[in-house]
């Protein structure tokens, strides 16, 4: 809840909105707006999204049948090394912090801007060096090492992994400086009574990413600047031909990359945290419990990392505690879960299009989340490992849980963004055709996992041909679905596209308290907090336990 | 907007949130003097023979040293406590970095002396072969190299070099290709 | 010590250094502050990655780096810890200057680029020493990895050197990237200093510059005894 002077009208602003505040190329290029600057993150992540899936499709149609029919064996390897790398370090990493985020955060907190605003400026154009470069490997050479460029072969294969590894080197640099604008921002930028307990959760949920981001990049920053050095120099560290350890290797790489997971998933938390409650018009349950669970994530996520080690050589005793610390995350994760379902029940739900992404999360993140599960038991995993059963996981987690997190966002954020709404049932029917397709295609990779089929594999034997058909067929409907989603949003743009007003869906935290796009400097005046985020005006107070 | 100041979702009365201390010029040569002590006297010891406990000591005196500097050179001594929240934190991080690999990469070896599951170029040298140092890895800089500066009259270790390579002629391929 | 507070501070509205997303002088300054130190943090993560090579190379071949550490000249290392612990007194100086500052003083912003020069000059001395450094070391075929020649020039050191070398470079190669970075931000500090900039009303420029030199300080207290001294 917050208080607006009233005399400012909202929906006839005097001040032209931030994309009519200024004109011409340049004013995009260099502008320092936050929300400019969200803007060209969304259109870049969007962008890149579209590539690596139009890759994946690719590589199911690729696999259609058991033998090698379309691409070549090694076309086959840079195609899912392409398609990992780019969804990883130029979609999946940079998307919820830098689209959603940067939007909205000083929005949400009733800031002007972020903390360090050229800062800002300064970490897109990095991000968009770094896909220059990682696209350039495409015409240097391919890249065929997997996004996870274990060595030896990322130190002696003689495709363009040099380049690459200095790509990812320099999205690190893109993410770390948004993380830490961040962290300053959220510290230092609140307006008059924005306390802790009155942040949205949203908010938090960046916040917790920011402080990985911040304590997990620079290793990777160092490790694959050092698989750059010993490609060029061959020092021995990583590899055992002079001397070194891939196993070494191997838990640098993953003390980044098992936080950076947690950099995906824990903005997708937020946003649900804010579709679920909006659209079922009901106060959070637990929300210091959905809060602190996040900054509890991001700190167990650097004590698990080895369970990526399990059969690479690692000793039993460290895979023990490892496996151990990997269950312990699963804690906090469950108490998100239990939270949304609590707030949903007894709300007044509406099923528009954000909220069936909302519901769709918490089916496929949860069985994304409890494979997890089986994963990080060593006995289990020493079959599972390597084969479709992680693929699967880790789709279910990253495309079931942050993708569809940050679809609904973009459609529940979109009026805002945009000052018109989206085309409703098409909005549905994309929604449905995503859940079905996306089911389809990963459902059928856990039993693929589970009856051994190995991943990064062009050909497979026979016995997998039906499941793998599938697979295929829903990797269609999923893409029919994503861009019927598309066609949605793209309704907004019509001339007679219905206008949002300020606050379409009778939300109440900040970023509704400003018109729709906003104005320049975000708020008229500055807003005053004098309450949570997620008391609606209709719910009975007497009634509620705070 | 009046001159009434916020900080962190709280009107502030006092907008100077930051104090700031200006420390005396004495205590700051105070502490370079403690500082250029304590470099002469990791210096004087590593001239001792301390044996295993002479990485420790340098680490402590290195320890105290930068304890110094980030106190009082860095001003978190008086700062706001964040900051050094994060460093502090930052630190236990690097802990938990070096803590489980360290602890790892030491299991693994004794891991290694009991089953044997992997190969380091130190066991090559235990099996009697001299490992290919440096440019010995690379058979083609090192023929460019010999070219140019003449062979060298250490033919010995030239054959256990190449006896190393060719349990390595996998990697060693590869490498040659770029 | 004293806990100053200045008038001309308490009005962040007459501060013409306050950027306009800001309130005041003190949200401006903390905020650079706080952004410094996470800064700073990554930083400190990054180096930790080769400092933990470093470690493990030890354990591998404690051998060979006994033997190798032995080529490093522990004068010139000396010499450069000492050049670097001055520069950052010098430093700290230059920051102190600015926080007493009085705005529109000639004489103070003179001081503040004494200071900086000072620093500047001890970065310069440093990166000369490490030059005489380096060339030793290239003339002796002490190179990382596979550049790595000094078998073949007569230096017989035990087991895999080749390692060490490597881990030498590295380190030292980030930090004296750092140095120069370092150097170049001075300069920028330097010229803002000569237009008058700097001033107890506005002093987070210098003292960002500052916390930043003092981390670079900060490695060398640890490279040094690692990689020169330490048997
Ligand atoms: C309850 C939480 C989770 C648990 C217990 C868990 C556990 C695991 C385990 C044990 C593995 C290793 C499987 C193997 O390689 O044999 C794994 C792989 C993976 N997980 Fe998770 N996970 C969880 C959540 C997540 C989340 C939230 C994400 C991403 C948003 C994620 C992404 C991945 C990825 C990308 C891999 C495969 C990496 C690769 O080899 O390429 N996981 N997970
Ligand atoms: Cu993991």
């Amino acid at each position: 809840m917050s208080e607006q002077p009233a005399s400012y009208d909202l929906e006839n602003p005097s001040e032209p909105n931030f994309y009519k505040a200024q004109k011409g190329l340049k004013s995009w290029l260099f502008t320092v707006d936050h929300k400019r600057l969200g803007v060209m993150y969304l259109a870049s992540v969007i962008l890149f999204f579209f590539v690596a899936g139009f890759l994946a499709i690719a590589l199911r149609t690729e696999l259609l049948t058991p033998a090698q029919d379309f691409v070549s064996a090694s076309t086959y390897n840079q195609l899912f090394t392409l398609h990992g790398a780019i969804m990883t370090f130029l979609f999946i990493i940079p998307a919820t912090p830098g689209a959603l985020g940067n939007f909205l955060l000083p929005l949400m907190l009733g800031a002007k801007d972020v903390a360090f605003p050229r800062l800002n400026l300064l970490s897109f154009w990095i991000y968009s060096a770094a896909a220059v470069m990682l696209l350039c490997t495409l015409v240097l050479g391919g890249l065929d090492t997997g996004w996870t460029f274990y060595t030896p072969y990322s130190t002696s294969t003689g495709t363009a992994a040099g380049l690459a590894a200095l790509g990812v080197f320099v999205a690190g640099f893109s993410s770390i400086l948004t993380g830490l604008n961040f962290v300053v921002t959220v510290h230092r930028m609140r307006a008059p009574g924005q306390t802790w307990d009155r942040m949205p959760l949203f908010v938090w949920a960046i916040y917790a990413t920011a402080v990985i981001q911040i304590l997990a990049t620079p290793v990777l920053a160092i490790t694959v600047l050092l698989v750059f050095i010993e490609r060029f120099l061959g020092i021995g560290i990583f590899d055992p031909a002079m001397g070194g350890d891939p196993v070494l290797f191997q838990h640098f790489f993953w003390f980044y990359s098992h936080p950076a997971v947690y950099i995906m998933i824990l903005p997708g938390f937020g946003i649900i945290s804010e579709i679920l409650t909006v659209h079922s018009r009901k106060h959070v349950f637990g929300y210091k419990a959905i809060a602190l669970s996040s900054v509890a994530i991001a700190i167990i996520s650097f004590l698990v990392w080895g369970h990526h080690l399990f059969v690479s050589g690692q000793s039993e005793l460290v895979g023990v505690i490892f496996s151990f610390l990997t269950f312990a995350v699963a804690v906090p994760t469950a108490i998100k879960v239990f939270s949304w379902v609590a707030t949903l029940y007894g709300g007044s739900i509406v099923y528009n299009t954000p909220m069936w992404y909302g519901l769709m999360f918490l089916w496929t993140f949860t069985i994304g989340g409890v494979t997890g599960l089986y994963l990080s038991t060593i006995s289990v995993d020493v079959h599972l490992h390597d084969t479709y059963f992680v693929v699967a996981h880790f789709h279910y987690v990253m495309m079931g849980g942050l993708v569809i997190a940050f679809i609904g966002g973009v459609f529940h954020w979109w009026p805002k963004i945009t000052g018109r709404f989206y085309h409703e049932a098409s909005g549905k029917l994309g929604a449905l055709l995503v859940f079905i397709g996306f089911n389809v295609t990963f459902g059928t990779q856990f039993f693929l996992g589970h009856q051994g089929m190995p991943r990064r594999y062009f050909a497979y034997l026979p016995e997998y041909t039906t499941m793998h058909q599938i697979s295929t067929v829903g990797s269609y409907i999923l893409a029919s679905g994503l861009l019927i989603a598309g066609f949605s949003l793209a309704m907004a743009f019509r001339k007679s596209a219905p206008k949002a007003g300020s606050n379409p869906w009778g939300a109440v935290s900040l970023e509704w308290k400003t018109s729709s796009p906003p104005i320049e400097h975000n708020f008229h005046d500055t807003p005053h907090v004098t309450g949570s985020p997620y008391d609606f005006p209709e719910i009975d107070k007497s009634g509620r336990t705070h | 907007m009046s001159a009434q100041a916020y900080l962190k979702g709280k009107e502030i009365e006092n907008p100077v949130e930051v104090h700031h201390h200006v420390a005396p010029v004495s205590l700051y040569v105070i502490i370079l003097m403690a500082l250029f002590g304590l470099t002469g006297l990791t210096y004087a010891v590593s001239f001792a023979n301390l044996g295993p406990l002479s990485l420790p000591v340098a680490m402590a005196v290195a320890a105290l040293k930068a304890s110094l500097v980030v106190a009082f050179f860095m001003h978190l001594k008086d700062d706001d406590r964040y900051n050094l929240f994060v460093f502090l934190g930052t630190l236990i991080f690097i802990g938990i970095f070096f803590g489980f690999t360290l602890f790892d990469m030491q299991a693994r070896d004794a891991l290694n002396d009991e089953q044997r599951t992997f190969v380091r170029a130190e066991d090559e040298r235990n099996a009697g072969n001299s490992p290919a140092v440096g440019i010995s890895n690379d058979p083609a800089r090192l023929a460019a190299w010999e070219a140019k500066h003449g062979s060298h009259d250490e033919g010995a270790e030239g054959e256990h070099a190449e006896g190393a390579e060719g349990e390595h002629a996998e990697g060693d391929k590869a490498e040659g290709e770029h | 010590m004293s806990d100053s507070t200045h008038a001309a501070h308490t009005d962040g509205e007459h501060n013409p250094y306050v950027a306009h997303h800001f309130d005041n002088m003190g949200q401006q300054a903390g905020a650079a502050k706080l952004g410094m130190w996470l800064f700073l943090a990554t930083e400190l993560l990054m180096f930790s990655g080769l400092f933990l090579a470093y470690f493990i190379c030890r354990m591998w071949y404690p051998d060979m780096v006994l033997g190798a550490h032995e080529y490093l000249s522990k004068t010139a290392g000396g010499i450069n810890t000492c050049v670097l612990l001055f520069s950052s007194w010098t430093m700290a100086m230059a920051v102190r200057s600015a926080q007493v500052g009085k705005p529109g003083s000639k004489e103070d912003a003179a001081k503040i680029k004494k200071y900086l020069l000072l620093t500047l000059l001890c970065a310069g001395v440093f990166l000369v020493v490490k030059y005489f450094e380096y060339s030793a070391k290239f003339e002796h075929g002490m190179l990382p990895g596979k550049f790595y020649t000094a078998h073949l020039h007569g230096y017989e050191i035990e087991g895999l050197p080749h390692i060490f070398f490597g881990i030498y470079f590295i380190m030292t190669g980030l930090h004296g990237v750092h140095v120069l970075v370092g150097m170049g931000i001075m300069i920028w500090i330097y010229l803002r200093a000569s237009r008058g900039e700097f001033s107890h009303q506005n002093y987070a420029g210098v003292e960002n510059t500052g916390l930043y030199w003092h981390l670079v300080d900060l490695v060398w207290i640890f490279l040094f005894p690692l990689l020169y001294l330490v048997k």
